[in-house]
C-alpha cells in the first residue's frame, strides 16, 4: 500500500509540472504583446509596462522566465486579475466551495440513482424494461447538459413557477436558520437536478455494463447453486463487486466537476469556478483564465490521485499486483 | 502517401484503370453500406446522418426564409408560416435551424478528421517505434486527457479567439488523445503479429509496413472512434456556441441556444428546437458508431447481456 501510494504520487507530480509547462507554452503563443495580454483590454501606461516587464522578467531569456514562473506558483502567486482588482487565488478560493456544493449535491443524488438504474436494467428478466432504460440512456447521453438545464427552467421555473430560475439566493434575504436553508435549497434544486440527471445517465451506462460482466463470474453461479435468493445475490454479490469500477470512474468525474460544470453554471448563473472562467474569457482577463485553468488541472490530478489511493485501500488485488 | 502510378496506367492515360478503381471502390462502398445497414443500429444511424447531410447541402432550397432577415414579429410562437416560431429579432427559427445543420456537421466532420490525423500521427509514431518516443508522446496524450475537454477548448479560445478553423483546431486539440491512445494500442498489438514480422524480415521499408500492413488491420475500431469524435465535437461546439464563444460569423445550433437563454420566459421554442436538432445529430452519430462497432467486432455485439437472474 505504502509503495503503491509513493509510486502514484511520484506519477502525479511530473503531470502537474507538465500542465504548467503546457500553459506556459500556450501563453508564449498568445498573439500580441505579452504585457497587453496580461492586462487584458485596458490601456497600459508606460511606467506600468516597465514595472510589469521587470516584475515578470519579460526581457529575460525563456528558460529563466520559466523558472521565475514556477517560483511564483510555488509561492502561491497564480496571477492578478486586473479586471476584478484582486489576486486570482482569492477569486478561486472564494468560488471553490460553491462549485463543491453544486457538484456534491449533483453527485450524491445522481450516482446512487444511476447505480440503481444500471442494476435494474442489467438484472431484469423483462426485456422491455431493459430496452426502455437502454434507449433512455442513449437519448440522455445525447442531450447537452446545458440544454437540459434550459428545459428544466422552462418547465419548473417558468411554466409551473415552483423554483427560481437562477442564482444562489435572493439579492436580499431576511430569512434565518432553517428557513434560510430551505430558501437556499430551492435555488440549488434545479442546477443540482440537471447535474444529477447528467451524472445518473453516465453512472447507469457504466453500471449496467459492469453488472453484466459480474453476472458472468463463477461466484454468482456458486451463489445460485447454494440456493441464495435473487435479492440476496444482487445485494451481497452483484452490487458490491460491480459498483467499485463505477465509483472509481465517477470519482474521476468528480475531479473534473471540481473545475465547475462551466455550462450548467452558466445556465443557472451559479457563481462557481466555471462562471469565473467564462467571465474571465469574456473580459479577456488572461491572468484569471490561466489561474483558473491551472487550479482546475491541479484539482483533477489531485482528485484522481485520491481516487486511486482509495481504490487501492478498498481493493486488495491492486495492492498485491504492485 | 499513395503508391506511385504504374507505368502502364500512365501510358494508357489512366482512363480505363481509373474507371476500374472507381467502380471497384463504389462496389466496395456499396457492400460496406449494405453491411452497415444490416447491423442493429447502423440503419437508423445511417438514415439520420444522411438526412442531416442532405439538409445541410440543400439548406438554401429547404429553408423557407432567409435565415438572417427579419420576416415577422419577434418571438412569435409556432404557426403555419413559421413552424418553429421566430426568434427575438423576428427571424424564422426553422430556417436558422436548417442552416445551423451546416455549421454543426462541418465542425463535427472537420474536427473528427483533424483529431484522426493528429492522433493517428502520434499513435502510429509511438506505437511503431516505442521506446523514448512512446514515453514522450503518450505522456503528452495522457496530460491532455487528464484535463477536462471543455476546459482545454475554453483555454485555447480564451487566448486565441474563435473562427471556424480555430474552432476546429481547438476542439481537435481537446479530443485527439482519444484517437492517439486507440491507434497506439492497435499498433502495439499488431506489431507483434507474424505478418508484420514477416514484412520486417523481408526488409520492406517502414512506410510500407505502417501503411500497407498494419494500418488496414487497425482501421475498424478507429473508424468507430471517428464517428464518436464527430458527435463529441458537435456537443463541444454547441457548448461553446451556448457560451457565446463560437465563430460569430456562422449560424450554429449552440449559438441559437445562447440567444435563447435570455428569452426562456417569453419564447421557449427558441431553446427547444435547436436543442432537439443537437440531440438528433448526436444520437445519429452514436447509432452509426454502434453499427460500425458491430461490423468491427461482431462477437462483442453478439455477446448480449447474460440475463441469468
Amino acid at each position: 500500500m505504502f509503495r503503491f501510494a509513493i509510486n502514484r504520487i511520484a506519477q502525479a507530480i511530473p503531470l502537474m509540472i507538465l500542465v504548467v509547462l503546457l500553459v506556459f507554452t500556450m501563453l508564449q503563443f498568445t498573439p500580441g504583446d505579452p504585457v497587453q495580454a496580461m492586462v487584458g483590454q485596458y490601456p497600459v501606461p508606460h511606467e506600468f509596462r516597465a514595472a510589469i516587464e521587470k516584475r515578470y522578467h519579460l526581457n529575460d531569456p525563456l528558460p529563466s522566465r520559466l523558472i521565475q514562473y514556477f517560483g511564483n506558483l510555488l509561492h502561491g502567486d497564480v496571477g492578478y486579475s486586473f479586471q476584478l482588482q484582486r489576486p486570482v487565488l482569492d477569486l478561486v478560493l472564494e468560488r471553490a466551495p460553491r462549485t463543491l456544493l453544486l457538484a456534491g449535491a449533483g453527485f450524491l443524488i445522481g450516482v446512487p440513482l444511476g447505480i440503481a438504474i444500471g442494476v435494474v436494467s442489467a438484472t431484469t428478466s423483462r426485456r422491455s424494461v431493459d430496452r426502455l432504460w437502454t434507449t433512455a440512456t442513449l437519448i440522455a447521453y445525447a442531450i447537452p447538459g446545458f440544454w437540459l438545464g434550459q428545459l428544466l427552467v422552462i418547465i419548473f421555473a417558468m411554466h409551473l413557477g415552483w423554483l427560481p430560475t437562477q442564482g444562489m439566493g435572493p439579492l436580499i434575504s431576511r430569512t434565518t436558520g432553517f428557513a434560510w436553508l430551505l430558501e437556499r435549497a430551492r435555488y440549488l434544486a434545479l442546477p443540482a437536478a440537471t447535474y444529477a440527471i447528467y451524472e445518473a445517465t453516465r453512472a447507469a451506462k457504466l453500471m449496467r455494463a459492469s453488472v453484466v460482466e459480474t453476472l458472468g463470474q463463477g461466484y454468482i453461479i456458486t451463489a445460485k447453486a447454494k440456493g441464495l435468493s435473487r435479492r440476496a445475490i444482487i445485494w451481497r454479490h452483484v452490487l458490491r463487486n460491480s459498483s467499485l469500477p463505477v465509483v472509481t470512474v465517477m470519482g474521476y468525474a468528480f475531479g473534473v466537476a471540481m473545475g465547475g460544470a462551466v455550462l450548467i453554471e452558466t445556465v443557472f448563473s451559479w457563481p462557481g469556478i466555471g462562471l469565473l472562467l467564462i467571465d474571465a474569457i469574456r473580459a479577456r482577463d488572461n491572468q484569471t483564465i490561466v489561474g483558473v485553468v491551472l487550479f482546475i488541472s491541479f484539482a483533477v490530478i489531485v482528485m484522481n490521485l485520491i481516487v486511486d489511493l482509495l481504490y487501492c485501500a478498498l481493493d486488495p488485488r491492486i495492492r498485491m499486483g504492485k | 502517401m499513395t503508391s506511385p502510378p504504374t507505368p502502364d496506367s500512365v501510358a494508357e492515360g489512366g482512363h480505363r484503370p481509373l474507371g476500374g478503381i472507381a467502380r471497384a471502390l463504389s462496389a466496395k462502398a456499396y457492400r460496406f453500406l449494405r453491411a452497415l445497414a444490416g447491423t442493429r443500429y447502423g440503419l437508423p444511424g445511417l438514415i439520420i446522418i444522411s438526412a442531416l447531410a442532405l439538409i445541410a447541402l440543400a439548406a438554401p432550397w429547404l429553408a423557407p426564409y432567409n435565415p438572417l432577415r427579419q420576416v415577422d414579429t419577434s418571438a412569435a410562437p409556432s404557426s403555419w408560416q413559421h413552424p418553429m416560431g421566430t426568434d427575438n429579432i423576428g427571424r424564422d427559427l426553422l430556417s436558422l435551424v436548417i442552416y445551423g445543420t451546416r455549421a454543426s456537421l462541418a465542425i463535427g466532420f472537420c474536427t473528427a478528421l483533424a483529431a484522426l490525423f493528429v492522433g493517428g500521427l502520434v499513435g502510429i509514431t509511438a506505437g511503431y517505434w516505442r521506446g523514448a518516443t512512446e514515453a514522450v508522446l503518450m505522456r503528452l496524450a495522457e496530460l491532455f486527457q487528464t484535463l477536462p475537454v471543455i476546459i482545454v477548448a475554453l483555454f485555447a479560445i480564451g487566448l486565441f479567439g474563435a473562427s471556424f478553423w480555430l474552432l476546429v483546431g481547438t476542439v481537435a486539440l481537446a479530443i485527439w488523445p482519444l484517437e492517439a491512445r486507440l491507434i497506439f494500442g492497435q499498433f502495439v498489438s499488431l506489431r507483434e503479429r507474424e505478418f508484420v514480422a514477416a514484412a520486417i524480415v523481408a526488409d520492406l521499408p517502414y512506410r510500407h509496413i505502417i501503411l500497407r500492413e498494419i494500418l488496414p488491420n487497425a482501421l475498424p475500431p478507429i473508424i468507430v472512434q471517428v464517428a464518436l469524435d464527430a458527435s463529441l465535437a458537435i456537443l463541444i461546439e454547441s457548448g461553446l456556441g451556448f457560451l457565446g464563444l463560437s465563430d460569430p460569423n456562422m449560424i450554429s445550433w449552440g449559438q441559437l441556444l445562447f440567444t435563447a437563454q435570455d428569452f426562456l420566459s417569453t419564447a421557449w421554442w427558441m431553446s427547444v428546437f435547436p436543442g432537439l436538432a443537437i440531440c438528433i445529430a448526436v444520437i445519429g452519430l452514436n447509432l452509426l458508431a454502434d453499427g460500425l462497432n458491430e461490423l468491427a467486432n461482431p462477437r462483442a455485439a453478439q455477446a448480449s447481456p447474460g440475463l441469468v437472474l
